[in-house]
């Protein structure tokens, strides 16, 4: 063929085509078509890598906790539906957190036991140092020098311990591949590592997708394995504070729970999510740290700092649906969940983010976070001395009748075609009554929520490639 | 608790009819399924990061399609 | 704020679909109906199942000899400058060989004698045809039907972009063609099905202007021995072609163009992948 089989085709089809196209001879010379799996594509049959780096930094109000983490994350994904995932991640987080004791109207002391020799226990500040003290013997046993550390909390104020330091660093890493009929089967390791906590979690998840791509049904098994090796050991529940060294030293929390996943493509552009969590915990759940004060019947001035003691057994279920819309220039994110345990909690979450393309590269995304939480059976702002004991007990905030406000906003940047670089801000506020019904003498006059406020900012660098 | 689970199923039902036609989209119209932000997951750290922070000063955990934890902010 | 406009129905077995960006919804329902009415015009003129079609009467009074009307004539002129163009291998009379080869899944291959048999009423050199008069021998057939759906493709677009300004694609079932890019430039995202799994993408194709086609034997063959016939049949010999692809996608400036190319592909059997890139043609194999 001297003529090229293209352009004989061409004149084939412009003669075909010219009375029923006006101007088909200009048309048939002008082409323009992509190259097919452009590299901003995702999803099923792509073959694409991503690379996640970023770095939170948490701040909370009043001098309270602030926390450091850098993170990596890598997740391979071949066309035939294989994929790797490995994260990295590190954490530094400092700064004082409320000990679960009451503010009283007197200035308040705390003992707890020492930390090791050549390590530094003091902490000068104007409102609470901690001073080391010298331990009477305990009665019977012999007459060692004991010591302890101390710290003052000043009057009027919610008392906190300052000396909160602690590292974290956690690997992860997933495997997930088609197996015969079944679209999708795969599993997760991952291990945890602090000062004085570790945590490997395991998980295995079936997913199968139908009616033509559109339907994906999941089922996740996962499992936690928790060692808690609190320096100073395990307090037994709702004793007295104290500087002694306790036992047992250590003490194993276990975890197991499934998701049931339903993940629904409902029209062009809306992807529809809905998630049913079962969870069930079983060991050592209290915080070995913190306190409950014992306070006065008459006055409610506090008397004693006893440990908090938590059920050994919680089981959850949780709803949580998403949706995602696409309306073109911007994508809605719009999701919802109820939780309730057994401990008492219910809680309702409703997310929204809105990302709005600016341009193909910038994109600005508001986000907003209701969430309203009902306290646990078991949580109580303080004890009364003289009433009988609860067999549970727990001031911890976290486990509270609160609602709380996310606000924030996320900035994204494409540097190319493949990479990203974000940066997100938000603010976090918790509110909660400061004056709840059951406070009494001097507690009335004091604001009994320790709930938390905390900034956050994210900043983080994505960068894909295929 | 127990009235969870047919709420569940009612909804899964539910999403049956509500489509373009009888089986949902065909392949030639999933093309908005393929942008990055339609993705279930497309920027993983910053789910766990907020997950993590939530799970630190919430009672309740997880939801999304794993279960909360892995860390001792207990 | 443009709107898509996704138009949807059925003709020629396949789902059809006309996407017409555009802010004004009465366009879009004038530009639905004038759609749906040329793909049924063309349906019902070229259809080998309609009896009153063009085609159907062909068959029947075609060896007495017609006087076909001029879009008939510029079909068949097509059909016979392509034959010429492939060397034989695209042959509009080969349809008579379906009485042989019934391509159910099932291992019912015919014997040589049976394709021996019907092979001498194949052969487009074997019609008369001297625009705009036809004569088709006793016992040969016409059959469009590897051009119809392309045709039809280009007509409804050129329907459509007589009627509205605004930027549309026309989709029959994989066939494609669109007038342009989209308001904002960007392309339209096009899913190649997998030929494995029905239904499952395959990728993902991005197109600014021109069509697409598809020729391909997804669910179509017979299974004999360890053998498989795909439904693409070599007039020359009656016998299915050696080792085609599954499934080859082509994207040229009309979808005629694109919709021949493929099929002539396919009917290169194993040297698909040859020709295509010898005569650099933009276009996807799967095999």
């Amino acid at each position: 063929m001297s003529v090229s089989f293209r352009e004989s085709l061409a004149r084939i089809s412009v003669s075909l085509l010219a009375g029923a196209l006006p101007a088909a001879g200009a048309r048939a010379q002008s082409y323009g078509y992509g190259e097919p799996l452009r590299n901003d594509n995702f999803g099923p049959g792509f073959n694409y890598s991503q690379i996640d780096a970023a770095l939170l930094v948490y701040q909370e109000g009043g001098g309270r906790v602030m926390a450091i983490e850098p993170t990596l994350d890598l997740s391979v994904h071949a066309a035939d539906g294989r994929a790797l995932t490995l994260s990295a991640a590190a954490d530094a987080v400092s700064g004082a957190t409320p000990n679960g004791a009451v503010p009283s109207d007197k200035p308040q002391n705390f003992v707890t036991p020492l930390k090791a020799a050549g390590s530094s226990t003091t902490v000068t500040s104007a409102s609470g140092g901690s001073t080391v003290i010298q331990l009477p013997p305990t009665p019977g046993q012999a007459a060692t020098a004991a010591l302890g550390r101390q710290y003052t909390v000043a009057a009027n104020t919610l008392p906190v311990d300052k000396g909160f330091h602690d590292h974290r660093a956690a690997l992860g890493g997933g495997w997930t591949q088609p197996v015969g009929g079944i679209t999708d089967m795969g599993f997760t390791l991952g291990y945890s590592r602090e000062t004085d906590y570790q945590a490997i979690t395991t998980s295995g998840h079936v997913d199968q997708t139908f009616n033509a791509g559109n339907t994906n049904v999941s089922l996740a098994l996962n499992g936690e394995f928790d060692s808690s090796f609190p320096f100073g050991g395990i307090p037994a529940p709702l004793t007295p504070m104290n500087a002694q060294f306790k036992t047992p030293t250590s003490r194993n929390k276990t975890q197991a729970g499934f998701v049931l996943g339903l993940t629904e493509v409902m029209t062009r552009r809306w992807l529809l999510s809905l998630n049913y969590a079962f969870d069930n915990q079983s060991g050592y759940q209290s915080d070995p740290y913190r306190i409950i004060s014992l306070v006065d019947p008459l006055n409610g001035e506090p008397v004693q700092s006893l440990y908090e003691g938590r059920p050994t057994k919680r089981t959850s279920q949780s709803i949580y649906w998403d949706n995602k819309i696409d309306w073109g220039p911007a994508v809605t994110d719009l999701s919802a969940r109820y939780y309730t345990d057994s401990w008492g909690v219910r809680s309702s979450t409703v997310e929204l983010d809105q990302r709005i393309n600016l341009t193909p590269s910038i994109y600005i995304e508001p986000s907003v976070r209701w969430y309203d939480q009902k306290a646990a059976s078991f949580f109580r702002y303080f004890l009364v001395q003289g009433q009988p004991m609860p067999a549970y007990a727990s001031s911890d905030m976290r486990l509270g009748s609160f609602h709380a406000l996310t606000y924030g906003a996320k900035f994204g940047l494409s540097l190319s075609k493949r990479s990203e670089i974000y940066l997100k801000a938000e603010y976090y506020h918790q509110g909660g009554a400061a004056h709840p019904a059951v406070a009494f003498g001097q507690l009335r006059q004091q604001d009994l929520f320790a709930g938390t406020n905390a900034a956050i900012a994210f900043i983080g660098y994505s960068w894909d490639f295929h | 608790m127990k009235w969870i689970l047919p709420i569940l199923a009612l909804a899964l039902s539910a999403c049956a009819p509500l489509k373009d036609n009888f089986l949902g989209p065909q392949p030639y119209e999933k093309d908005l399924m393929a942008r990055k932000e339609m993705q279930v997951d497309a920027y993983p750290f910053l789910t766990q990061a907020e997950e993590h922070i939530y799970f630190s000063k919430e009672a309740s955990s997880g939801g999304r399609g794993f279960a909360g934890g892995g860390c001792g902010c207990n | 704020m443009d709107r898509d406009y996704h138009i949807g129905f059925s003709a020629m077995a396949t789902p059809c679909e006309v996407r017409l960006e555009t802010d004004d919804e009465g366009l879009a329902h004038r530009v639905a109906e004038a759609a749906e009415a040329e793909a049924r015009r063309i349906e019902a003129k070229f259809s080998r199942y309609r009896s009153t079609s063009v085609v159907s009467q062909i068959n029947r009074d075609g060896h007495c000899g017609l006087v076909v009307d001029e879009e008939t004539a510029n079909l068949l002129d097509c059909a016979a400058a392509f034959h010429l163009l492939s060397d034989g291998l695209f042959d509009v009379t080969s349809g008579v060989l379906r009485r042989v080869w019934k391509f159910d899944g099932s291992a019912r291959v015919p014997d040589q004698e049976q394709v021996a048999a019907i092979l001498p009423l194949v052969g487009w050199r074997k019609v008369k045809w001297d625009k705009p008069k036809l004569i088709l021998p006793a016992g040969m057939e016409l059959d469009f039907g590897g051009l119809a759906k392309e045709y039809a493709v280009d007509c409804v677009l050129s329907v459509v972009g007589r009627l509205a300004e605004a930027p549309a694609l026309v989709n029959f079932g994989g066939d494609l063609a669109v007038t342009g890019p989209r308001h904002d430039g960007s392309p339209w995202t096009v899913a190649i099905e997998s030929v494995d799994e029905p239904r499952r993408m395959a990728g993902l194709l991005e197109l600014t202007a021109g069509a697409l086609a598809t020729s391909g034997d997804a669910r179509r063959y017979l299974f004999k021995n360890g053998v498989r016939y795909c439904h693409i049949l070599d007039p020359r010999t009656g016998w299915p072609v050696r080792d085609p692809p599954r499934s080859v996608t082509v994207a040229a400036a009309t979808c005629i163009e694109a919709g021949l190319t493929a099929t002539l592909a396919m009917l290169k059997g194993s040297e698909a992948e040859e020709f295509l890139k010898r005569e650099e043609i933009k276009s996807w194999c799967i095999r």
